[in-house]
């Protein structure tokens, strides 16, 4: 099987990120189409493609934009996650920095289904390249009367802004977003059913449609064939294509968009394969729980995956060899989280930190037995207890890897060094 | 009120109902139900709670079918709605680890130093570990090493190592006082509590973070190793140090005081406390109070019994009545004593004396009774309770940096903008920290002064826009008010105040029902305040706030008792009750209760006491418990007045500037020592309790004393107890009727004004 | 009692007056950024995080205190609330840093894929430890987490641009280009971000209003 390419269909066109060429390729055509449909319809459509959230939850992505009050009673807002954090995925990146009109089109394409007049697209502050390719692009559209007052002559008004983030994993997390485009710290807010879904009380506590750089860039596709040709892809529930970000021990990393469903060796094989003996895959980022090679025969779809006992997440795709210590891989995870934990809650706050220093104490020689079932026991009194899903995040990959890789722990607190030593290949 | 909307839910088994969105760590209270927490507080929004985690718990809903469909993660109670059908267990085996799991990942850095922690004894930590904690931790590693007993200003010490991150302080500090003055810095398990670089916490209500804080990390620098929680007693009082009347309890071990905590009442100050409360009480327990009478001989004080001290002044009196009558004898004091006391003062000089020289006011204004408030408004100086400005619309805080001068006030005033979303609008000369708490309020910056110009201004205004309640106003009164605003057209108000008149306008747009006026002592001291004030009862009934609860006119008072005094009588022309002593039906009424002949002729007030004494008319020169020397509005003249008076007593709990001058020094017994009642801003009569003795067999409460003191001059005032004279009180001034000891209620009672319009 | 003592041995904190300005440091154009910025939201508040991206580059890299002051005044917020949001995001700077900031990923695949051999290079390179500065104040080096290109491991970003399937031999090119260029400092990454923020027409309108008040203070010297 090879790519099958919605999202990257034209973004090996020489220029796609000019708007003329974009608009050559049919570019702003599904915008057109949009305004003259009424927001039910196109919400209809969406709700007919199966598309799911591709942020990492795979929320269906009707439910949110059907969701927003069908009042102007406040101002509405559409809020684009482009704070891409999530350790291993860099499909967002190559979308905006490629095919930035596809997703702005995509954006104002949601922005009229829910009656919004601003939207916000957050770009993580790193991503400076793709925010001066958005910045240019949005320009270009607002010059071409795609954005700005009554776009098109149908009297439809959408400002687009970009706000830039400043260095925070955390402020992926969609409420925590929200707080970092309102100027407070990243840190996440109450959920449902503690408060209102953010489709009813999400910025400034006005109803936010929420949706990831993918999910929007899939609109103007769907808009433009119709959703059903969407749904006609994939699986029956995890419909249409996937962004996959491989990387790691492949010949050729990169983004490889596949249908949904895909064998995962398939995948593999596209990247040109693995570099040395295959020991595990993490298949949606480093959130998920790792894949050892001989679970490997699996497809991808969020739900073959779930029952695989890991999560299709954001597609980052990342590959390990058998030169990979997962102990001090592991180490590494966990250092991540400990570093972008926010510190709101105590769970994630004190057990990603307290891991840390265990893994520490393992690595330096110092492991105790017992400190493999205490590192199981601090994910299970992090897991679902944290107040957003980083805690959770944090726990899930440690606990798998123990699951998985136990012999390997044991070898290193017994040994005081890794069961992998490869000089120089290992991690340091 | 709409009906509150009631759902049934089922905690562990037990239905009940509730009202719908009440969270559910207060429904399991209902049933006894104990969940532990550190974060939650309901006073606290609950946006930024539930992140301690301790709270949690297993729930569900009720499918039609009667099966419970269970949320798969445990949910937070502290934030969790209830919801019809709701079903929650508090105590399964998931919920008992959960509560292990995260004490053991709070005690992981929190140092174990309870033994020499202030918070020991009654710190949340330490209980909840007590009753839901893991017996042994399994952390082996580096604790978390901060500064430690870090003084954050005079009042607060940070220890950062003790600090759980519930974000209590933070969020006070960012939600209720307003000063956003302590943030958490940096993230993840390396965050922590800071003032911005370390610069000194200045909040005005610093001491409530100490009380939230739910461990130790922040400690009351004054209380700092003075006591373990259970080597103390509490007994309940008020604040002393404004009109506001806040709840407080005092905290003391034998016969001196330890700490002050805020204590609830809804309708004063919740549960806050200004840092002038909570910390400003370290009098009582001085080691520089007056242990017993002082008589002046040959220029120095020397010790003297109370026989000798009464005997003293009984004399100066009977021969000051005798030689010079009894308007030579004057009593200037009441607003720091109890409604009883002043009372009985009062009582004392127009009975035992026979004179009507006795007034409470130190101000500049003292004015004559029948003041405008009370006349066109019927309330002696405040329309609306203290709760009812949460629910104003437009708050107009008209020259006073309510921060500074009334406090709590201020926190309801916040309270009504960030959590009910009033209008604010600030008039005031100068820059108030006031006004930084609010985000872009409207603000009037007029020049010193030109308050008068400044009301005419928006009232010419408000009648221009067509929406004033013309009605409200006799129709002559509303065409001689039109006539002379005439000239106050907004060019020459801007003109002369200052205020651009696009602001003016802004202003008077805001104008209308539910427009609370709140001021304080730049409007008690104006030089034109009648006619200031005679402006903003105009604007208060042309708004149509002239009887509403959640707007009018408000006229903040100094003292801790300013009100009570008032009410008491203890003005030169007015009896207990606002009677006036030249009404001779009011008169004979009081006489007949207290059986005896009173002066009908007016008495001086303080101002004309002064300037009498100052003049050497004054015979005895009577002072109870005010430091006029210091804090008359014009000292000099006070200390002229001490100097030339013919005999001076000050009665006092300190040998104060005031009591330098006198010939006899009585030690008065201090609000923790003795008892009765006190009337707040909002005339709320609250009572004080007895909390230990005083520091010497020789202080006495005044009540004693000016009973005493009546026994020497030969016409007794048999007083037996507090209690009691307030039963005579409410037959002098029938408002205080309810304020019977066995009837007042715990909050207190705000004493009906209707009962004025009765007596007239 | 010890402990009083002891408690008084610290320096009394310093005490700032609110009711005082703090002194004002940013240049017209970034007032005008600032301005134009606050209306893409309903409240200036929001627009927090984009002013203290110009703070970054007004004070040369970092924000020092006064930056943190400033920000805080003009959004009318607190010290402490501007220092705690600025202490929450790793890429403000919080203490001063070299005119090039090297931030080498070692997250997840960059970890497996040579990114610690890159830091160990470059440390050994710059004679200088993660975190620290060169003494010429040119290079400040830091270890970060996923920089999210990860199919160019290993990855470095260097300002305002990313540096993918590194090796020694292009880190060292890499450097000495680096040397010569302003391209990619610390500022010009603060201000790319800037620019971001702001639309084409914003950007116009501030260029007009800088041309006119030069035009304007000309004419006065003249």
């Amino acid at each position: 099987m090879a790519e099958l390419k919605v999202l990257f269909k034209d973004i090996d066109v020489p220029g796609i990120e000019r708007l003329e060429v974009y608009e050559q390729h049919g570019g702003y055509s599904a915008l057109r189409k949009a305004l003259g449909m009424t927001r039910q319809q196109v919400i209809d459509e969406v709700k007919a493609s199966g598309l799911r959230g591709r942020g990492g939850a795979g929320f269906p992505a009707w439910i949110k934009w059907n969701g927003i009050p069908k009042d102007e009673s406040q101002p509405h807002y559409v809020q684009c996650n482009a704070d891409e954090g999530e350790p291993g995925t860099f499909k967002d990146r190559e979308l905006m920095l490629r095919h930035p009109h596809q997703l702005i089109e995509g954006i104002i394409i949601a922005g009229y289904a829910i009656l919004s007049k601003v939207g916000y697209i957050y770009i993580r502050g790193e991503y400076t390249e793709p925010a001066r390719v958005m910045r240019r692009a949005i320009d270009e559209a607002y010059r071409a009367g795609y954005l700005g007052k009554n776009i098109l002559g149908s009297g439809v008004d959408f400002d687009l802004y970009i706000h830039m983030g400043a260095g925070s994993y955390e402020c992926g997390e969609e409420s925590a977003m929200m707080s970092s485009i309102m100027g407070e710290r990243g840190q996440p807010r109450l959920k449902f059913p503690h408060a209102p879904l953010p489709t009813i009380a999400g910025l400034w506590n006005c109803p936010t449609l929420i949706n990831n750089v993918e999910t929007l860039s899939c609109v103007p596709a769907i808009i433009r064939n119709g959703g059903a040709w969407y749904a006609s892809m994939g699986t029956e529930k995890s419909t249409g294509t996937k962004i996959f970000s491989v990387s790691g021990h492949v010949n050729k990393p990169g983004n490889y968009e596949v249908e949904m469903g895909t064998p995962l060796m398939e995948l593999l094989e596209l990247a040109g394969g693995v570099k040395g003996k295959l020991k595990a895959v993490i298949p949606g980022g480093s959130s998920v729980p790792i894949l050892p090679a001989e679970k490997c025969d699996v497809n991808l779809d969020y739900e073959s995956l779930q029952s695989a006992g890991t999560m299709l997440g954001s597609g980052g795709f990342m590959v390990l060899n058998d030169t990979v210590c997962i102990v001090k891989f592991m180490r590494r995870t966990a250092a991540f989280y400990a570093h972008e934990s926010c510190g709101k809650c105590t769970p994630c706050r004190e057990g990603t930190r307290w891991m840390v220093k265990i893994f520490d104490r393992i690595l330096a020689g110092g492991g105790r037995m017992e400190d493999i079932d205490l590192l199981l026991d601090i994910c299970d009194q992090i897991d679902g207890r944290s107040y957003c899903g980083l805690g959770d995040a944090a726990a899930w990959p440690i606990r798998a890897s123990i699951q998985h890789y136990r012999h390997e722990y044991e070898y290193y607190i017994k040994h005081g060094r890794s069961m992998v030593e490869v000089e120089g290949k290992a991690v340091a | 009120m709409a009906q509150e909307e009631l759902v049934t839910i089922e905690i562990n088994g037990i239905e009940l109902q509730v009202p719908k969105g009440e969270m559910i760590i207060e429904s399991a209270k209902r049933i006894g139900v104990d969940i532990p927490f550190f974060c939650y507080h309901p006073r606290l929004g609950k946006g930024q709670a539930a992140n301690c985690r301790m709270c949690l718990v297993e729930a569900g809903t009720k499918q039609p079918d009667g099966s419970v469909r269970m949320m798969p993660k445990p949910q937070t109670s502290c934030t969790l709605p209830a919801s019809q059908g709701l079903v929650v267990f508090t105590d399964t085996v998931a919920i008992q680890k959960a509560r292990r799991g995260i004490l053991e990942f709070l005690l992981i850095n929190h140092p174990l130093d309870c033994p020499i922690c202030d918070r020991g004894g009654e710190c949340p930590l330490q209980n909840n570990t007590l009753f839901y904690g893991p017996a042994v931790s399994r952390f082996i590693e580096e604790k978390r090493h901060l500064p430690k007993a870090f003084p954050l200003s005079d009042y607060v010490v940070l220890d950062r190592e003790r600090c759980i991150h519930c974000a209590r302080c933070t969020r006070f500090s960012q939600e209720i006082s307003g000063d956003a003055q302590l943030e958490f810095l940096k993230r993840g398990a390396d965050m922590m509590v800071s003032t911005f670089q370390d610069t000194e916490f200045t909040s005005r209500f610093s001491g409530n973070t100490i009380e939230l804080c739910p461990v130790g990390a922040l400690t009351s620098r004054a209380y700092r190793f003075r006591a373990r929680p259970w080597d103390m007693k509490s007994q309940k009082s008020i604040c002393t140090r404004c009109s506001n009347g806040c709840n407080i309890w005092l905290d003391y071990r034998p016969n001196r005081l330890v700490r002050v905590l805020g204590r609830e009442n809804e309708a004063v100050n919740e549960e806050w406390t200004c840092d002038r409360g909570k910390f400003g009480h370290e009098y009582i327990s001085s080691d520089r109070r007056l242990l017993s009478p002082l008589i002046r001989r040959d220029g120095k004080f020397v010790t003297a019994s109370w026989v000798e001290a009464y005997h003293l002044i009984a004399s100066h009196l009977r021969q000051a009545v005798a030689e010079h009558g009894a308007q030579s004898v004057g009593a200037i004091g009441g607003a720091h004593l109890s409604n009883e006391e002043a009372y009985l003062l009062q009582k004392l000089m127009r009975v035992a004396v026979g004179t009507n020289n006795i007034d409470h006011r130190l101000e500049r204004n003292q004015v004559a009774g029948g003041d405008t408030l009370l006349a066109r408004l019927g309330v002696p100086f405040t329309q609306n309770a203290i709760a009812d400005i949460e629910r104003a619309k437009t708050l107009f805080i008209l020259g006073a940096d309510l921060v500074d001068e009334q406090p709590i006030v201020f926190l309801r005033a916040r309270k009504a903008w960030f959590r009910f979303g009033a209008n604010v609008i600030i008039a005031h000369p100068e820059v108030t920290e006031t006004e930084l708490r609010f985000d872009e309020p409207v603000i009037l910056r007029y020049r010193e002064g030109t308050e008068k110009t400044l009301i005419h201004g928006l009232l010419y205004l408000v009648l221009q826009s067509g929406k004033a309640v013309t009605s409200a106003l006799p129709s002559e009164e509303l065409q001689s008010l039109q006539a002379s605003l005439s000239a106050y057209t907004p060019s020459r108000v801007s003109q002369e105040t200052g205020v651009a008149e696009s602001v003016l306008r802004e202003t008077a747009d805001l104008l209308g029902e539910g427009t609370l006026v709140l001021c304080a002592g730049r409007v008690r001291n104006h030089p034109e305040y009648a006619e200031l004030v005679g402006a903003l009862v105009n604007l208060t009934l042309l708004t149509g706030n002239g009887a509403r609860e959640n707007g009018g006119l408000n006229i903040l008072l100094p003292e801790v008792n300013s009100h009570g005094a008032a009410d008491m009588g203890v003005l030169p022309d007015m009896l207990p009750g606002y009677v006036r002593v030249s009404d001779t039906t009011a008169r004979q009424r009081m006489e007949k209760l207290w059986e005896t002949a009173l002066p009908a002729e007016p008495g001086l007030n303080t101002q004309a006491m002064l300037e009498s004494a100052a003049e050497g008319h004054l015979q005895v020169l009577y002072v109870v418990g005010e430091d006029i020397a210091h804090k008359y509005h014009d000292p000099d003249l006070a200390r002229r007045a001490l100097e030339n008076a013919g005999f001076v007593v000050v009665q006092d709990l300190f040998l104060t500037e005031t009591a330098q001058y006198a010939d006899v020094v009585l030690p008065a017994a201090s609000v923790a020592e003795k008892e009765g009642t006190f009337t707040n801003t909002e005339r709320r009569v609250q009572r004080f309790w007895k909390a230990f003795n005083a520091p010497s067999p020789e202080v006495k409460p005044d009540l004693n004393i000016f009973a005493e003191l009546a026994v020497y001059l030969g016409k007794p005032l048999p007083v037996f107890s507090a209690e009691q004279l307030m039963e005579e009180i409410g037959q002098a001034f029938p408002a205080y009727a309810h304020c019977c000891y066995d009837q007042l209620p715990p909050e207190g009672v705000r004493w009906q004004t209707t009962s004025l319009g009765e007596e007239e | 009692m010890s402990e009083a003592i002891r408690l008084s041995e610290y320096p009394r904190l310093r005490r700032l007056d609110e009711k005082q300005p703090p002194e004002l440091r940013f240049s017209e154009r970034a007032v005008q950024e600032l301005e134009h910025i606050k209306r893409h939201y309903p409240n200036k508040r929001a627009a927090l995080l984009p002013a203290l991206w110009i703070a970054q580059r007004e004070y040369g890299g970092y924000l020092p205190p006064e930056a943190l002051m400033e920000v805080a005044y003009r959004l009318g917020t607190s010290y402490a609330v501007v220092e705690g949001v600025a202490t929450f995001y790793t890429m403000y700077n919080k203490r001063p840093v070299g005119r090039v900031m090297l931030e080498v990923c070692t997250n997840l695949t960059c970890s497996i894929c040579g990114g610690y051999e890159i830091l160990r290079h470059l440390e050994e390179k710059l004679g200088i430890k993660v975190g620290e500065t060169t003494p010429d104040g040119q290079f400040t080096l830091v270890e970060v987490e996923c920089l999210n290109d990860c199919g160019n491991a290993p990855v470095m970003q260097v300002g305002n641009r990313y540096f993918g399937r590194l090796t020694p031999e292009k880190v060292d090119a890499l450097l000495e280009e680096l040397k010569n260029s302003d391209a990619h400092t610390v500022v010009q990454l603060a201000d790319t971000i800037v620019q971001c923020h702001l639309m084409e027409s914003e950007r116009q309108d501030i260029e007009r209003a800088l041309a006119k008040a030069q035009a304007m203070n000309e004419e006065q010297d003249g």
